[in-house]
C-alpha cells in the first residue's frame, strides 16, 4: 500500500513497517513503584507483562505508549504503525466520539457532552467530488449532511481561515522584504509554513539553518483550530475543551500537525484540532456503511464568523493561483501593491526543470523586484534547500509543497479509480479547483472585523498567539545501534 | 557427461594500505587504475609502477565516516563516492590532483551506493533511509531530478543500464526495483519489480547488453533475470507496456555465505562474486544454453582469495580476466582468471 504521508516525511524515516518497540530509540519516561530488587517479570499466555514482587504478589506492568507528540519530537522514526495513529487520529476515533456522543444525549447526559465541530478544507472536498461523480458544491452539502448525521454539531468551510493565512502571510512577506532591505539577516526567501510535511522534514533535517526562513503564520488547519476553540466556544458559551474539532484534510501530515505541542493547551489541555481526517478515510467511512456521497442528504454548512462578501452565496470558494491554496499568487500581488505601488501586476509562471518547479518575476523599470516561485514535491525541496545552503537562492518567496502538484494531490486524497496517473487526476481536481468562486481575502469583511473584534489588531498579543506558531530544530541523536551495513 | 573446462584465478598482487576493512574497489574506465575506500574513511587509487602496482593517491578529509563505495565516472575525471556521513562526493580531476568539488546532501543516513550512467549525466544513489535519488550533472552542478520511495528497506545497491538511463536497485527488502523516467513529467518511476530473492540482495550486474542481470543475495544464491520486452518472441505477456524481467536461472548451493558483491564482465561474459565465506567464484554459461532457460556452471572458486568476507569484486573493463578485490581483511587484490 502506498504511503498517506507525503515524500518528504517518507525520507525522514517514516516508517510503516517496524512498530515502535522494536526500533524506537525514544527514551521514555516512565512511572516506576520503588522497586526493590528482587522483582520478576513473567509473560502471560495473553502477552501482558506481570510483575512478581519478592512476596510473590503480582501486577501489572504498564504498557509503554508513544504519541505522534513524542514521534515529532523525536529525531527518529515517525511511526505510521497503526497503533500510534488509531489513538488519536483515526476514523476509528471519530467514530468512537460521535458513539459515545449519541450514548450521552440518550442517557440525558447531554450536558457532559462534546460540541462536535467539523471543518472542511476545499482539497479533499474535490477529491470526494471525483470520486462521487458530484458537483463540488454538493457534495460539500452532502458531507456536512454526513457528518451532521453522525453527529457534528456544526460544520463549517474554511475560506475565514485560508484568508486568514493569506493575509497574514503577505502581511509578514511585505515586513520581511523591508527588513531585509534594511540589512536585517536570514528574512528572505520566505518560505510557505502551511504544509506540515515540509514543515517537520525542514525541522528534522535541517534544523536552524532553514527555519529561520519558514513564514511563521499558521496553516488554514491550525488558524481554523484558532477560530473555532477561541472565538466560535466562546461565542457559543463554551469553553475551548468542551469542544471537539475535527478538520477534513488532503494528506496524513496535517494529523502531525494537529498533534504539535504548540498547538496544546496545556492549561485547559485541549488541542486546537482534535482530529484530522483524510479524503480516503472518508471514503473508507462511507464504503463500510455501504453508502456513497451522492445517496445522503445534504445539509448545512454555517457561516458563524460572519458573511463574507454580497456575491457568494456559495460555500465552497477557491483562490487565484495553486491548488495549494493560492500561497505564491496572492503574496506576489499583495506585495507588488503594498512594496511598489502597482495594483495590476502580471503573473506568470514558467516551468523550471519540471512541471513542479515554476517561477515568476515581477519587473519594474528593468529591474527584477520580486523572484517568486512554487516549489512541489520532495526532489523540487531538495534543490531549493541545497541552493540555500550554498546561497545560491534568488528568490523572494517560495511556495513549498511537500507532494507534488501540491495539495490537490496530497498523500490521502482519493487514488484514480479508473488506473490513470495520480497526477493527471491531479489535473482534473485543478481544473474543479479553478472553476469555483473565488474568495478575495482582502475584501472578505469577516476577516476584517475579526482581526478588529476578536484579536484586537494586528500586532496584538492575541493575534500573535492565534495567527502565529514557531518552529523548532530537532537535534540528531547517533546511536550506534541505528547503523546497519 | 558434461565436461567443464576449469578455469584458474592467480592472484598478482596484493595491496596494503588501507586501515580496517576495504569495502569496495572501482577501475577506471580505461582499466589503468583502481579506486578503492573503505572504514579508513580514505579513498586510494593505485595504478602500475613498471610491473608492479602502487597506491598513486590517497583521497582524504571528503569524508567523515566509512566510505561506501566509489565510483567512477565514464570519462574517468571524476570519482563519486557514497559514505555513511550521508553524503556523496565528486573528486574531479581537471587537473593533476584529484580536489573535491561537489558534496551532494539529501540523504537522511547512510550513502550505500553510487552509480553513474553511461552518459556520465546522471547520477544514481541509494541509502538506508530506504530511498534512490537520480541526480543531474549539467555545468559541473549536481540537481536531484528525483527521489524514489519504492523499496521499503534500506538500499544496498544501484546500478545502471550499460546502454540507456534505466537504473536497478538491490535491496534489504528482498527485491530489485527498475526505474525510468516519466516523460510526462520528468520524474522517476519503478517499472518492475524482480522478486524471487528469500533474503537481502546485496548487489546487482547488468551484462555487456543490458537484458539480463545478476543478482547475488544474503539467501546464497545468484539469480540470472531475463528482460522480455514488450512484443517479445518468447510470448511472455508485457502489462503496461514495459519490459518484464523474470528470474530464469538460480544458482544455488555453491555458496556457503552471504553473497556480497557480483560482477558481470562485459568482455568475456563471466560472472565473479565476493562471499562472506572469503571466496571469489567465477561463473560461466554453457555456450549451447537456451537463453529463456540458461545453465551457468563454476568454473572456479579460489579458496582463501582473502582471510575475512570478501566485499567487492570487479573485472577490469579493458583487460581481459582482470579482476581486483576488496576485504574485510583490508586488502585489495588483482587477479587473474585464465582458461
Amino acid at each position: 500500500m502506498a504511503s498517506r504521508f507525503s515524500g518528504a516525511l517518507q525520507i525522514t524515516d517514516l516508517d510503516d513497517f517496524i512498530t515502535p518497540s522494536q526500533e524506537c530509540i525514544k527514551p521514555i519516561q516512565i512511572q516506576k513503584s520503588k522497586s526493590k530488587t528482587g522483582a520478576k517479570i513473567k509473560i502471560q499466555e495473553d502477552g501482558a507483562y506481570v510483575e512478581l514482587n519478592e512476596r510473590g504478589a503480582s501486577q501489572k506492568l504498564e504498557k509503554v505508549e508513544i504519541t505522534l507528540a513524542d514521534c515529532l519530537a523525536c529525531s527518529g522514526c515517525i511511526t505510521s504503525a497503526e497503533s500510534v495513529l488509531v489513538s488519536q487520529q483515526s476514523q476509528e476515533e471519530l467514530l468512537r466520539v460521535f458513539e459515545e456522543k449519541k450514548t450521552k444525549e440518550q442517557n440525558g447526559q447531554s450536558e457532559d457532552c462534546k460540541y462536535i465541530v467539523v471543518s472542511l478544507s476545499v482539497q479533499p472536498v474535490l477529491s470526494l467530488a471525483e470520486r462521487y461523480d458530484l458537483e463540488p458544491e454538493e457534495a460539500a452539502l452532502k458531507l456536512a449532511g454526513y457528518f451532521q448525521q453522525l453527529g457534528a454539531d456544526i460544520v463549517l468551510e474554511m475560506t475565514i481561515a485560508d484568508d486568514f493565512a493569506l493575509i497574514q502571510s503577505a502581511k509578514e512577506f511585505v515586513e520581511r522584504y523591508k527588513s531585509a532591505e534594511d540589512g536585517v539577516k536570514n528574512q528572505l526567501p520566505m518560505l510557505a509554513s502551511s504544509c506540515p510535511g515540509w514543515v517537520c522534514y525542514a525541522e528534522k533535517t535541517h534544523g536552524n539553518f532553514i527555519l529561520p526562513y519558514i513564514s511563521v503564520t499558521k496553516s488554514p488547519q491550525q488558524i481554523m483550530g484558532s477560530l473555532v476553540k477561541y472565538h466560535l466556544a466562546e461565542s457559543k458559551g463554551l469553553s475551548p475543551e468542551q469542544v471537539y474539532h475535527v478538520t477534513l484534510m488532503p494528506c496524513y501530515d496535517k494529523k502531525l500537525e494537529a498533534s504539535r505541542e504548540d498547538f496544546y493547551n496545556d492549561l485547559r489541555q485541549t488541542r486546537d484540532v482534535d482530529c484530522v481526517i483524510t479524503s480516503i478515510e472518508v471514503e473508507q467511512m462511507l464504503s463500510s456503511q455501504g453508502t456513497s456521497l451522492g445517496e445522503l442528504e445534504i445539509g448545512v454548512i454555517e457561516k458563524p464568523f460572519g458573511s463574507y462578501t454580497e456575491q457568494s452565496d456559495k460555500y465552497l470558494l477557491g483562490h487565484h493561483g495553486s491548488g495549494s491554496g493560492g500561497y505564491a499568487d496572492f503574496i506576489f500581488h499583495y506585495a507588488a501593491q503594498h512594496l511598489f505601488q502597482e495594483p495590476n501586476a502580471k503573473l506568470e509562471f514558467r516551468n523550471l526543470r519540471n512541471p513542479d518547479f515554476q517561477e515568476a518575476i515581477f519587473e519594474k523599470d528593468g529591474k527584477i523586484l520580486l523572484r517568486f516561485a512554487i516549489a512541489n514535491g520532495f526532489r523540487n525541496i531538495q534543490n531549493l534547500v541545497q541552493k540555500l545552503k550554498r546561497g545560491k537562492s534568488v528568490y523572494h518567496y517560495v511556495e513549498v509543497m511537500a507532494c507534488p502538484s501540491g495539495c490537490l494531490n496530497g498523500g490521502a486524497q482519493i487514488r484514480p479509480q479508473d488506473g490513470s496517473q495520480s497526477r493527471e487526476l491531479a489535473q482534473r481536481l485543478e481544473m474543479k479547483y479553478h472553476k469555483l468562486p473565488k474568495s478575495k481575502s482582502e475584501e472578505n469583511s469577516a476577516v476584517t472585523n475579526l482581526y478588529k473584534v476578536w484579536l484586537g489588531g494586528e500586532h496584538t498579543d492575541k493575534s500573535i498567539a492565534y495567527l502565529q506558531t514557531q518552529y523548532h530544530e530537532i537535534e540528531k541523536m547517533n546511536t550506534a545501534l541505528a547503523i546497519k551495513w | 557427461m558434461l565436461i567443464i573446462t576449469m578455469g584458474t584465478l592467480e592472484l598478482k598482487q596484493i595491496l596494503t594500505g588501507h586501515k580496517g576493512r576495504v569495502w569496495n574497489v572501482c577501475w577506471h574506465p580505461k582499466g589503468t587504475s583502481i579506486a578503492s575506500c573503505g572504514e579508513d574513511k580514505t579513498i586510494r587509487i593505485w595504478a602500475p609502477e613498471g610491473s608492479k602496482w602502487a597506491m598513486k593517491t590517497i583521497l582524504t578529509e571528503g569524508h567523515t565516516r566509512t566510505v561506501r563505495e566509489v565510483a567512477w565516472s565514464p570519462c574517468g575525471s571524476h570519482i563519486a563516492s557514497a559514505s555513511f556521513d550521508a553524503t556523496t562526493a565528486i573528486w574531479d580531476k581537471s587537473s593533476s590532483e584529484f580536489e573535491c568539488n561537489a558534496t551532494l546532501e539529501g540523504h537522511e543516513n547512510e550513502v550505500k551506493s553510487v552509480s553513474w550512467s553511461k552518459s556520465g549525466q546522471l547520477l544514481a544513489t541509494c541509502s538506508r533511509d530506504k530511498s534512490v535519488w537520480v541526480w543531474e550533472v549539467t555545468d559541473g552542478e549536481y540537481e536531484c531530478a528525483a527521489v524514489i520511495n519504492a523499496h521499503t528497506q534500506d538500499v544496498k545497491k544501484v546500478r545502471w543500464h550499460p546502454q540507456e538511463d534505466i537504473l536497478a536497485s538491490a535491496s534489504y527488502d528482498d527485491t530489485v526495483k527498475i526505474f525510468k523516467e516519466d516523460l510526462a513529467d520528468s520524474d522517476w518511476s519503478c517499472i518492475a519489480t524482480l522478486s524471487s530473492h528469500t533474503s537481502t540482495v546485496w548487489s546487482l550486474s547488468f551484462n555487456s547488453t543490458g537484458d539480463r542481470l545478476a543478482t547475488c543475495s544474503d539467501d546464497q544464491t545468484v539469480k540470472i533475470w531475463q528482460e522480455y520486452k514488450p512484443g517479445n518472441n518468447a510470448g511472455v505477456p508485457t502489462p503496461n507496456n514495459e519490459s518484464v524481467w523474470k528470474c530464469v536461472c538460480t544458482l544455488s548451493g555453491y555458496h556457503t555465505r552471504t553473497i556480497y558483491d557480483i560482477d558481470w564482465c562485459k568482455i568475456t561474459g563471466l560472472i565473479a562474486t565476493a562471499c562472506g565465506d572469503d571466496i571469489i567464484r567465477i561463473f560461466r554459461e554453457e555456450d549451447d544454453s537456451d537463453p529463456n532457460q540458461p545453465s551457468f556452471n563454476m568454473v572456479c572458486a579460489a579458496d582463501d582469495a582473502h582471510t575475512q568476507d570478501v566485499n567487492s569484486v570487479q573485472w577490469n573493463p579493458a583487460v581481459p580476466g582482470q579482476l581486483a578485490s576488496a576485504s574485510d581483511d583490508g586488502q585489495v587484490k588483482i587477479w587473474f582468471y585464465s582458461e
